[in-house]
Order: structure tokens, then sequence, then C-alpha cells
């Protein structure tokens, strides 16, 4: 939900002033070179005061019931000299990679919400391991308890996962039977049934788009989906519009959506019977969320501090909980709700395309696809 | 000179020079809240690391993705022949031939039917859009010109309020669109569930031609506009020249071709012009109710910004802006050479819908009665879908989704969107686009009404807000004003927070009432300006008290618009008021959007209220200077 239906791809950064005016560019903005290769050295007397910026999406401060103001109550309760300031530019990393490009301040120090093709992004964008610090994961006591399988397999050490969504189909049982694999999505049985997002303009989209490409390789991806075409796959702008728009008034009765979608289904009293998930394949296309402190931050030492808080116990329940996500630690470093664990589903196996795989390659991809769409 | 003596010489030269002021603070404004933003991203379009380069307008011209068959010809203009050949043998494979034809699908009901079998033509991604914007121009028209034939010549009660509520949809964000269409038309939808007692359906309305409902969508958006502009036309008709033909022997029906058509022909192609620009530039609605395969030129720059392919980006808006501003530019033209006679406003006489039960039968009230139904159907039915929306959940009727809006608003913290500041920022916002816009408006059509050839260049030109991709603009609004502009000795030139958003809604508003008001002047007799320069008023005071009360009717049409569009603009506010408490409610309804559905409806309610209840203040307001 990171995109806006209008215009996602621009945005802004906390600029208070009222009016025109006139500053003079910040010449004391901390821009070091950190060319060590070690990432950062733990410092003895870590400087744990002042206001920690953190930019992120808007569902994590906004919407209901999000994770946001309970990470600021509880990171500033536990720091008291610390402030948290969240910050949610409109356009996600592309706003941080444009201002690196201009050299414009940043104004803030660490991002929470990278996923894997951001990175890609970045490194197309600026250079090969721009943007965020190589971190040293000796200074985050926590980060081994994360899953395996959670490593976006960035090879220059900048992000760590914090929790991560699964990419499943959502279905209507009393209008069609489960499909339990992806050639079952072209068989008659399923024609004009499913509702996917499109790849260009969404994540589950694109998620969905690389679930196909994962199952049938960068050279059958196009067949298969003329395949899906040829069924009248239909794909529609966004999530929000496919699921609420369509699938909530029963155009079709399956869509590209999340595992999760029980939970609030649950919550807003529908009708299980049209909120039945299916794992194609016995897979799900895992979502990793990330975080990572960028190359310039001021507030180092403060950034780390967060990060090894983020993956702490109770932070790790309330992200999962109020976002409704599945947290990125072991089992056993994490207690959550028993209705969570009843309506939350969790693949047989997540399959995500790395690193390595998107980059380069993604934006091509995802062109290809589109081109094979649209109005001709 | 005496101390009043200088005031009052004061005076006199700011009322001689009050336009110029006025032209000059106009093109300040302009300079920086549109050109500057919009030229920083075109320039990305023609400079290649420096060095001005036109190859990526030769790739986006050439692929036939963009431009169909006319990508080979661009490619190679000057082989005639090849292209000539290949038209031949297209219109060699055209056949002809009668068939019958089932329309209504499940009904056995043969039509005739010419069947043209044409080979495919490739038309591209360019081609599609126009096409689709040419039909949603048709259907804006055919919906727009019925609603302004009634409110203009009829009275009943309500007519003032309904004047005021046409232009509603044209403030709700396109999410809000869409859902009110599929919770309208969907096979769940209200309209399925009016006409299943009957027996019949459901019937998949937006399954069965996706690129219809994209249409009748777009009509929702544009209708109202087109109603709008010919409304203030019709009101300041001269009906002592209809009464003059009519003593002159003219049948009612000749009166009106020969004499009220003329007058309201500026009008319409106004509003028909700004409807194919505007959905020739459409974006979420598109891909929201027909999908991918109805993409747009708007729908892939905004790809291309998602990948920060910029050339690309400007490139396609390029070409945009050129064919908007091409077609503004012909309409400018045609609507110079449309000069009136001198006439003072008169309106016709408003005539009562229905003044008896016996006549409301006649076929002209039902016709009218038809009417009606099509626009409850159309207009009505997706925004009262979305408000009984906001008060539904899986399990019937709550107000939770309203509860969770004040609880924010007691409770929120000071990052969050709270409703109230929406609202109050909205409001207040649209004040100050109308006390900007307005003036900028009036000024830019007073300015060009009388120069000629190079007045209908200006007029065009003023007219880029509306030809320039949203998208395009919000880039160069971040990159030229948000992050600023580096200037000489460490200095930055930054345009934020809330006056930069209401000098771009102004920006984003002025065409309207430029729109609504040049073809009105247009169609002043020039004497009447001149004798009152003669007899020594100043050409501002002959503007106040002579051309002004003579276009009260396109000046307040103009101000809904200006206001409606400061309500409902989304891109650039996003932008200017990203970090900061300038939010306005369709960024509310945006923010709330989560998994969850319900905080966004009720906001979008809110949204629909508050904006519904200031367009009848200020139509109210507005009509006290209307004769």
């Amino acid at each position: 939900m990171k995109r806006r239906t209008v215009i996602g791809s621009v945005g802004a950064g906390a600029v208070a002033s009222l009016g025109g005016c006139l500053t003079r560019d910040d010449e004391d903005e901390e821009r070091p070179g950190n060319d060590t290769a070690d990432g950062d050295p733990e410092p003895d007397d870590p400087d744990l005061e002042g206001t920690l910026r953190v930019a992120t999406y808007e569902s994590m401060v906004d919407g209901e019931n999000p994770a946001g103001p309970w990470l600021k109550e509880q990171f500033e309760a536990e720091f008291p000299d610390a402030e948290l300031e969240w910050t949610v530019p409109e356009s996600g990393i592309n706003h941080y990679i444009q201002r690196e490009r201009q050299e414009a301040d940043l104004d803030a120090d660490l991002y929470l919400g990278i996923n894997v093709d951001d990175l890609a992004r970045i490194d197309d964008s600026l250079s090969a391991g721009g943007l965020f610090r190589e971190l040293n994961a000796d200074r985050i006591d926590r980060s081994d308890r994360i899953r395996d399988g959670l490593d976006v397999g960035d090879p220059h050490g900048r992000v760590l996962a914090y929790d991560t969504g699964y990419i499943s189909l959502v279905y209507d049982e009393t209008v069609v039977d489960e499909p339990g694999t992806f050639d079952d999505l072209i068989d008659p049985e399923y024609a004009d049934a499913l509702l996917a997002q499109n790849a260009q303009t969404s994540d589950p989209g694109q998620a969905f788009l690389l679930w196909t490409i994962d199952a049938y390789g960068a050279d059958g991806y196009l067949d298969y989906w003329r395949d899906l075409a040829d069924n009248g796959v239909r794909i529609l702008d966004d999530w929000s519009e496919s699921y609420y728009g369509a699938y909530m008034q029963e155009e079709r009765p399956m869509v590209v959506s999340y595992s999760t979608d029980q939970v609030f289904a649950a919550d807003e009293g529908y009708d299980m019977s049209r909120h039945q998930v299916a794992f194609l394949d016995d897979q799900g296309y895992a979502n990793p969320e990330t975080m990572g402190i960028f190359e310039r931050a001021s507030k180092v030492d403060l950034a780390y501090e967060f990060l090894d808080f983020v993956l702490s116990n109770d932070a790790q329940a309330e992200i999962a909980q109020r976002n409704v996500q599945f947290p990125a630690v072991e089992d056993e470093f994490v207690d959550l709700d028993e209705a969570f664990d009843q309506y939350a589903h969790e693949p047989p196996e997540a399959v995500t395309l790395g690193y390595d795989r998107l980059r380069g390659n993604l934006d091509g991809w995802v062109d290809d696809w589109a081109r094979e769409f649209a109005s001709q | 000179m005496s101390r009043s003596g200088r005031l009052a010489g004061g005076r006199t030269w700011l009322a001689r020079h009050v336009l110029s002021l006025a032209a000059i603070a106009t093109a300040g404004v302009l300079g920086v809240m549109l050109y500057l933003p919009v030229g920083v991203v075109f320039v990305d379009a023609v400079v290649d690391d420096g060095v001005p380069t036109l190859a990526a307008f030769h790739e986006v011209l050439t692929d036939p993705f963009y431009f169909g068959v006319l990508a080979d010809v661009f490619a190679d203009p000057l082989a005639i022949g090849s292209h000539l050949g290949a038209l031949l043998g297209w219109l060699g494979a055209v056949s002809i031939s009668l068939s019958i034809e089932y329309p209504i699908p499940g009904v056995g009901l043969g039509v005739p039917w010419l069947r043209i079998d044409a080979p495919g033509v490739r038309t591209g991604l360019f081609g599609f859009t126009a096409y689709q914007a040419a039909l949603s121009t048709i259907a804006s028209v055919a919906l727009g010109l019925p609603a302004a034939y009634v409110l203009a010549n009829f009275e009943f009660r309500g007519r003032r309020t309904l004047r005021s509520l046409t232009i509603l949809p044209f403030v709700l964000p396109g999410i809000m669109v869409a859902v009110g269409f599929y919770a309208m038309f969907g096979r769940t939808g209200t309209l399925n569930s009016l006409v299943g007692p009957a027996g019949v359906g459901p019937f998949p309305f937006i399954e069965w031609n996706p690129l219809a409902i994209v249409i009748v969508a777009h009509a929702f958006y544009n209708a109202p506009l087109v109603a709008r502009v010919t409304v203030a036309a019709w009101e300041s008709v001269d009906v002592r020249t209809v009464d003059t033909a009519r003593s002159l022997g003219a049948s009612e029906r000749r009166a009106f071709l020969d004499v009220v058509v003329p007058q309201l022909r500026p009008a319409v192609l106004t509003g028909a012009l700004l409807t194919f620009i505007f959905t020739f530039m459409t974006f979420p609605i598109v891909l929201a109710l027909g999908g991918l395969q109805l993409a747009t030129v708007e729908v892939w720059i905004y790809d291309r910004v998602q990948r920060l392919a910029y050339t690309e980006a400007a490139t396609l808006a390029v070409l945009e802006t050129i064919l908007s501003l091409g077609l503004t530019y012909a309409y400018l033209r045609y609507e110079s050479a449309q000069s009136g006679l001198a006439r003072a406003a008169s309106p016709p006489p408003k005539e009562p819908l229905f003044p008896t039960v016996r006549t409301a039968l006649t076929p002209r009230r039902l016709a009218i009665v038809g009417y009606g139904v099509v626009a409850l159907i159309v207009f009505v039915g997706p925004m009262a879908s979305l408000v009984i929306g906001s008060i539904t959940d899986g399990s019937g009727l709550t107000l939770r989704h309203f509860s969770f809006l004040l609880e924010r608003q007691l409770e929120g913290e000071s990052f969050q969107t709270k409703p109230l500041p929406a609202i109050r920022n909205s409001l207040l916002f649209g004040v100050g686009t109308l006390a900007i816009a307005v003036p900028m408006g009036v000024v830019i059509s007073v300015l060009t009404a009388r120069a000629g050839r190079a007045g209908t260049i200006v007029d065009t030109l003023a007219m880029v807000p509306l030809a320039v991709s949203g998208i395009v603009f919000g880039i160069g609004l971040l990159q030229g004003l948000v992050f600023g502009i580096s200037l000489p000795g460490g200095w930055r030139l930054q345009v934020t927070g809330a006056v930069a958003i209401v000098a771009a809604h102004a920006v984003a508003a002025y065409p309207f009432v430029t729109r609504n008001v040049s073809p009105l002047l247009a169609n002043l007799d020039p004497a009447m300006v001149e004798s009152a320069r003669a007899l020594g008023a100043s050409r501002y005071r002959a503007l106040l008290d002579v051309e002004l009360p003579l276009v009260a009717s396109g000046i307040v049409a103009g101000a809904a618009f200006a206001f409606a569009i400061s309500i409902g603009e989304f891109s650039s506010t996003v932008i200017l008021a990203s970090g900061t408490d300038s939010y306005t409610m369709p960024v509310a309804v945006e923010r709330y959007l989560g998994r969850r559905s319900g905080p966004a409806i009720a906001m979008g309610t809110v949204l629909l209220v508050v904006t519904a209840a200031s367009f009848v203040v200020v139509d109210r307001v507005g009509g006290r200077f209307e004769r």
C-alpha cells in the first residue's frame, strides 16, 4: 500500500517552511566516506541523545491501529534522551534516490520498509551499494534471531528484515474450488475468475508477476501470462481497487492478495467462505520488509539501537499484529495472539527472487509484461 | 502637492495601472509555480548529459507500441510511396457485409447490421488514448447538454441547489469513484439489486464492456463540467435576440437553431475541449475500472517516473502536451473567429418544470424525466453507494468508520492525519484559490480578448496547466521547488507549505475561469468599452463597471470550478503538504486507505458533504453578482 493512486512517484519530506524562502545549503551535514569494509565500528561511548528521524510508509503510522505510534512510545521509553520522529515521503525510496542524486538534504537517518526491488533500483540508479550503510551486524545483538529465508541477498549487507508478508490467492469457495497449481489457473474451470494487479503500479501485482517468473522462468513467464489472458485474467490498477472495488462487489471469485486476508475478514465480520486462502504449488511469494541506515545518517548510534529494538520480542509481536504481517524472528523470540495464529496463514514453502536475480532484470521483465497487455 | 493630492494621484496611478500590475503578478505566479517546475522536467527530454538531443523523441515516435502504424511513418517520413502502398493494401482488404446482430446479450432480438470488416490497425498507446478520450468526450457532452438545458430553461424547487451541486463529482478521488462505480454497477451492486426483482440479472455490467464503463466514469467526472459551462452561457443568452427573430417570423425551432445555438456553441465546445484534454490524460480511472488493457499514455508516464526513467517520462509528457496545446490552439482560433453581437445579458425566462399534472405527460417532459432517471443512475448512484458504504460493514449498519475519524481527531498523534485540519485546510485553500485564480483568469481573458492572433497564442500558453501531465507537474514541483534550486553563493530557492499549495491550486484552476469568461467577453461589443473610455473611465473602471457585470455568470461558473479544483486537487498538494500539517481532505482519504477501506470511505463521505455544502455557499454568494 505504499503507492498513491494518482501520484506515488513524487513527494516530499519534512519541509515545514511556509511559502517561498531562501535557505543556506547546510554545509555541516555529515557526509562520511564510509570506505571502511568492516562497516561501522562499535563505539565505546555511543551517542544516544537527540532526534532519530525514521522514514517509512503510510500504513506504518496512519490508518487503523498502526505500529508506528507504539514503536515511538516504547523506543522513547527505552532511550529517555532520544526522540523518534516519523517521516513519510510520498514516493517511498524514490524520494531518497532523487535527493541523493541532487545532493539535497536527506532529512532522515533510517528507513523502515525497504524491499529487495528497492535495493536493486538504488543500485541501478545510484552506485552499487549506495544510499544505505553496510551494517555492522556485531552491533545488532538480535540480528541472529532473524529466520532463514528472510535474507534478501544484498551483497552489500545494508538491510535487515523486520517482517514479511506472503502473496497468495484469496478465493470464494462457494463459487470455485481451491486452485492447487499455477497450471490450474489456465484451466477452463477458472475462466474469467482471477483478478490480478498491474505489476507496474502495485506491490502485490509485481510480487505475483515475479512468482510466475520463479515458476516458469524468465523465458517462459510471458507464455504463461498469454495463457492466463486467454483464460480471462483481469488486471486492475492496484490492490485497493481490485479488492475493495471488484472483489468485494463479487465481480470475480479469485483475487491476488495476502495470506493474512482472514485476519481482516474476521475483524470486519465478513463471510469467511469468500475469504479462503490458496497457496499455488504449496508456495507463497515472500515479500520481506527490511530496514537500513542511510549512508548520510547523523544519528548512527541511535539508529543501530533502533534496529536492535525493532527485533526485540515485544516490538516483533506488535509490528506483526498491528501491521498484520509475519514476524521476522524465529518463533521462540515472539509471542503472538491466538487469533493471529488462527487467521494468518503461512505457506508450506516461501519463494522469493533475491537481489541477484532482480538486479538489472526487474524493469525489463515488468515492461515486457505490461506491453504484452496494454491497449493493443 | 498636498498629501491628499498625492494620495489621489497615487490612486489614479493605481487605477490606471492595476491591470498591468495584475498581469505582472499573474506572470510571476505562473513563472515560479508552472513554467519553472515544468521546465525542469522537460529539459530532461531534450538534454542528455548536458548535450541537447532529440534521440529520446526519435525513439518514442518510432516505437510502434506508442504510435502503432504511424511509427513507420515517423521512422521514415520520406518513403511516401511505401506508406501509400500500405494504405492502399489496407483499403483493399476492407469488406462490407450485412449481418444480423444481437446487441442485447441474452435477448434474442436480431437487428440488421452493416458490418465493416477492416484488418486491424495498430493504433499504439497514443492512438488508443485519443480514441477513448474522443468517446469519453462524446458521452460527456451527450450527458451534460440535457442537464444544461433543464437547468437553464426550467424553474423548479431546488434548481439553484442542484446547479450548485453539478460539479460535485469533480472533487472525488479516483479510488472513491472506482469503489462507488463497483458498488453501483457491480454484480452485487445497487443497479442489479434494483433490476433483480424484475426477474433478470444479475448482469456483469462492468465485465461486459470495461471500456464502456470507463467512458461512463469519465462522463461522471466531465458531463457536469460540460453542463456547468453551458448553463453559464445559456443564462447569458440575450432573450431579446430570440424575440426579434420570432417577431420576424422565425419558428421557435428556427430561432433556437439560428440565434441560441450559435451563442451556446463556444461554451459547448469549451466543455468538450476540456473533457478531451482531461480524459486524454486520465490515469487512475482507466486502470481501476478498465484494467491494464485500457492503459493510457499517462499510465506509462507514471510507470516511467516510478522507474526513475525521467527522460522517457518527460518525452511522453512533452508529446502529450503538444497534442493538447495544438488542439487548444485550434479551438481558440475558432473561438476568436466567433465574434458576437452587442448585447446585454437578459436571460431567457424560465418556465415551470411541471406546471400541472397533465402537462407532465408531454413528450418533452417525459424526455426530461427519462434523462432524470439516467442521471440518477450515473451520477447519484455511485455517490449514494459510497455514502452507504461508509455506514455499513460486513454485518450491517455501523458507525464505527466515523468513530475512527472522531477518535483520530481526539487522540491522534501529531504525525497522524486528523479529519478537522483536513477539512479546515481544504476550505482555506479553496477560498485562497478563489482569491488568486479568479483575478488571474479574468486578467488573462481581458488581455487576450482583443489581441487577435497574438492573443490566441498567449491564451494557448495560459492553458498549459491543463495540458501538462499531473505526474510530470508533480516531479517538477518536487525537483524544482521542494528540493530547491541552487543559486550562486550557496543559496537555494525553495517554495513549499501552505502558500505554495494555494499558488499551485490557483495555477491549476485559473484556466477554468479564463475558459468560462473568454467566450462571453469575446461576444461583447468593443464599442461599449470604448464609449466608457471616451467618457473618461480608466481601462480598469471600464472592466469593473461595464464588462464584468455582463460576464458575471461566466465568472461565477469559473469561480465554482476554481473552488472545486482546489478541493479535489491531489498530486501537487500531496507533494507540497508532505511532512507538514497542510494536508487536505483528498490527501486524508488516501492516507486512511489501508487494508481496511472503512476509514477512507468515511473520510470520502465527509469530503462529499463538506464540499456539497460549500458549493451551495459559493454559488449563493456568487449569485449576488449575477443579474
